[in-house]
């Protein structure tokens, strides 16, 4: 009995990772809706086999995802990825914390204003203290005068707050795993290069996968920069399909951004490899991919 | 102002009501009310944990914040308006000096502090498919499968709750274990070793700089236990395995024993950036030198023996054996007495 509910609850995992079909859910959310065109061209299939003794230890478990062609999104073949990679649940408290480090660490702070005692002037008394009929007045840099300083204003400061680099990786792969769940993680075998820099044929190419501005735009995330100069350029005249940036150029708060993310095989290793901390005891990270070393 | 999709969704859901007849399913895509599918960030509806902020009191801040004209240090004297130093009684002998934490409370540094693990959890886990039952069960094993949740300074204690829930036999290394359940996995066929394990030896077992069992006082029996560790393979190297059948055969000369044992530390050395200490202090060493503990050290026990340092064991009277060196001394100086002259 405990077998058969062993294996249930396996397959049931398994069942979680397939993409939903359309007719499945009848009552949708907006977080976790898979939109059905996301679930038709980008695969996010998994499928655990069940174990033939169910008394066999678990191990580390792993998710299958789909490699696809570019730009033709046919599916080549499975890889598989470990579970604690591409298959965390969704804290979303992980994830605002995040969010939150990463835009109080971009966040200039460089506002900057003269106090009175900077401002350039004399410190002469403007006026006699009595007989006048007038207000008492020191010098003319008093911040109630024009022309004086600002009390108390702004000066340049660092608005960095602190988050453990383990917390931070884990929600790396949580957003990643986020993006995987919902069939929104498109793998690209090779690199992404379009023939010719030509809007055109990327604006198609964007609505034939439905990647464009009314399906929610897409982040499309490169190895390198070396031979997408053009895909680069054109994407860069069409901002409202989608942005196309290198691994490590991309944050959470992107990968969370638009509607899907597309992400060349290499550029998903290297940001996977770089952001394990939490998982491994090695402070080095090894075994990156090389942008220049790429075959294009 | 709400998101006007919630308003929608509601209003589906009276116009719509839920009709479970056979078709349904297969009408459900055109069924569905043509809502505007827009993309929905997650990122609008992202927050830390209830709880995990805290709001800063802000003081002095008029009187709405309810901190406002004293901002809580109440009314006049030295607290109100500047600092007193901590524990200062008015001059009058500190707080903390007449009247110390006492009993539990108190902090005590002799205090033996271990995590608690019962053969029920055990098994339940094992059912789960958490732990495997195959290989030699150490803290590292529970603390990576979430059996245990940290590990107390001074190690485990497995203990026998809901015994009878025990059904696998297993081979487990603990600090230490409790005579019940040292019983019921012995009657299961499995085994229990208790070893001694320092609070820093388990703080580097637990993230994989020390070897969890195997250490330069590890008897063979437990060095043999623990070889499949050694190497995630399947197939083991060939030194390893030579070691394993030297370690286990009955037979075998006792210098292929040790060379063996040393060949095993060699590559546990090579593996680990530290080695696994071994019971130094008097208590440690009686306590696993004690065969009812199934302690690590319990084959040093000679025959006759007991695991106390401290005390010998009663002397076995020998019939007409050797006589004392004292006695025959008293003798001399007997006879001697007796043929002087003054």
């Amino acid at each position: 009995m405990r077998s058969a509910i062993q294996q249930f609850n396996r397959l049931s995992i398994s069942q979680d990772a397939a993409p939903r079909s359309i007719s499945s859910p009848f009552i949708r959310t907006l977080t976790t809706t898979t939109s059905p065109r996301a679930s038709l061209t980008t695969t996010a299939d998994t499928v655990i086999p069940p174990p033939s003794d169910p008394l066999q230890p678990i191990g580390p478990q792993s998710v299958l995802a789909t490699i696809h062609a570019f730009p033709s999104l046919e599916p080549l073949r499975f890889e598989q990825y470990p579970a604690s990679h591409l298959y965390l649940p969704t804290r979303r408290d992980i994830l605002h914390r995040a969010v939150i480090y990463e835009g109080d660490k971009t966040r200039l702070g460089t506002a900057s204003t003269k106090w009175r005692d900077e401002v350039h002037g004399s410190t002469k008394k403007i006026r006699p203290q009595k007989g006048t009929g007038h207000a008492r007045l020191g010098d003319k840099k008093s911040p109630m005068l024009r022309g004086g300083g600002v009390a108390f204003g702004p000066k340049p400061r660092d608005f960095s707050t602190k988050l453990p680099r383990k917390v931070y990786d884990l929600a790396w792969r949580t957003a990643l795993s986020y993006r995987f769940r919902k069939g929104e993680l498109t793998i690209i075998d090779g690199a992404m290069t379009i023939p010719y820099p030509s809007v055109s044929y990327v604006e198609d190419m964007f609505n034939a996968h439905g990647w464009g501005n009314k399906d929610g735009r897409s982040l499309l995330v490169t190895l390198g920069k070396k031979g997408r100069r053009d895909f680069r350029e054109v994407m860069e005249k069409l901002g409202n399909f989608g942005r196309m940036e290198t691994w490590d150029e991309v944050d959470v708060k992107d990968l969370l951004e638009m509607g899907r993310v597309v992400i060349e095989r290499d550029a998903l290793k290297n940001i996977l490899l770089s952001h394990q901390s939490d998982l491994t005891n090695s402070i080095w990270v090894k075994g990156l991919v090389s942008a220049n070393k790429q075959e294009l | 102002m709400p998101p006007r999709l919630q308003v929608l969704r509601t209003a589906t859901s009276f116009l719509c009501p839920p009709k479970s007849t056979a078709i349904t399913p297969l009408l459900a895509p055109f069924l569905l009310p043509a809502q505007q599918l827009r993309a929905a960030s997650i990122l609008s509806s992202l927050s830390d944990t209830k709880g995990a902020y805290h709001k800063k009191i802000r003081r002095g801040r008029g009187p709405a914040s309810g901190k406002g004209k004293t901002a809580g240090r109440g009314q006049k004297g030295q607290h109100a308006h500047g600092k007193v130093p901590a524990g200062f009684n008015g001059g009058q002998t500190k707080e903390e000096i007449t009247n110390p934490p006492r009993g539990r409370n108190k902090f005590n540094p002799f205090k033996v502090e271990m995590s608690p693990i019962n053969l029920d959890k055990i098994q339940s886990w094992i059912d789960q498919g958490r732990l495997d039952p195959s290989k030699p069960i150490t803290m590292k094993e529970l603390n990576d499968s979430r059996c245990l949740h940290g590990v107390k300074k001074d190690g485990v204690k497995l203990l026998a709750r809901n015994a009878e829930a025990l059904t696998t036999p297993i081979n487990i290394i603990v600090s230490r274990a409790s005579a019940e359940a040292i019983s019921k996995i012995e009657s299961l066929g499995g085994t229990v070793t208790t070893r001694f394990y320092s609070p820093e030896s388990i703080r580097r077992i637990l993230c994989g700089k020390t070897h969890p069992t195997i250490s330069l006082q590890s008897p063979p029996s437990l060095i043999a236990l623990s070889l499949p560790t050694l190497s995630a393979k399947k197939t083991p190297p060939p030194e390893l395995s030579s070691a394993l059948t030297a370690l286990t055969s009955a037979e075998a000369a006792q210098e292929a024993k040790d060379t063996a044992v040393a060949s095993v530390m060699s590559q546990v050395l090579q593996r680990y950036q530290f080695r696994l200490p071994d019971a130094t202090s008097r208590k440690d060493i009686e306590y696993y030198r004690d065969p009812a503990h199934r302690g690590y050290l319990s084959h040093l026990v000679k025959e006759g023996e007991s695991p106390s340092l401290f005390f010998k064991m009663p002397r076995t009277v020998v019939p007409g054996g050797v006589k004392r060196k004292g006695d025959v001394k008293k003798k001399a100086t007997k006879a001697s007495a007796e043929n002087k002259l003054w």
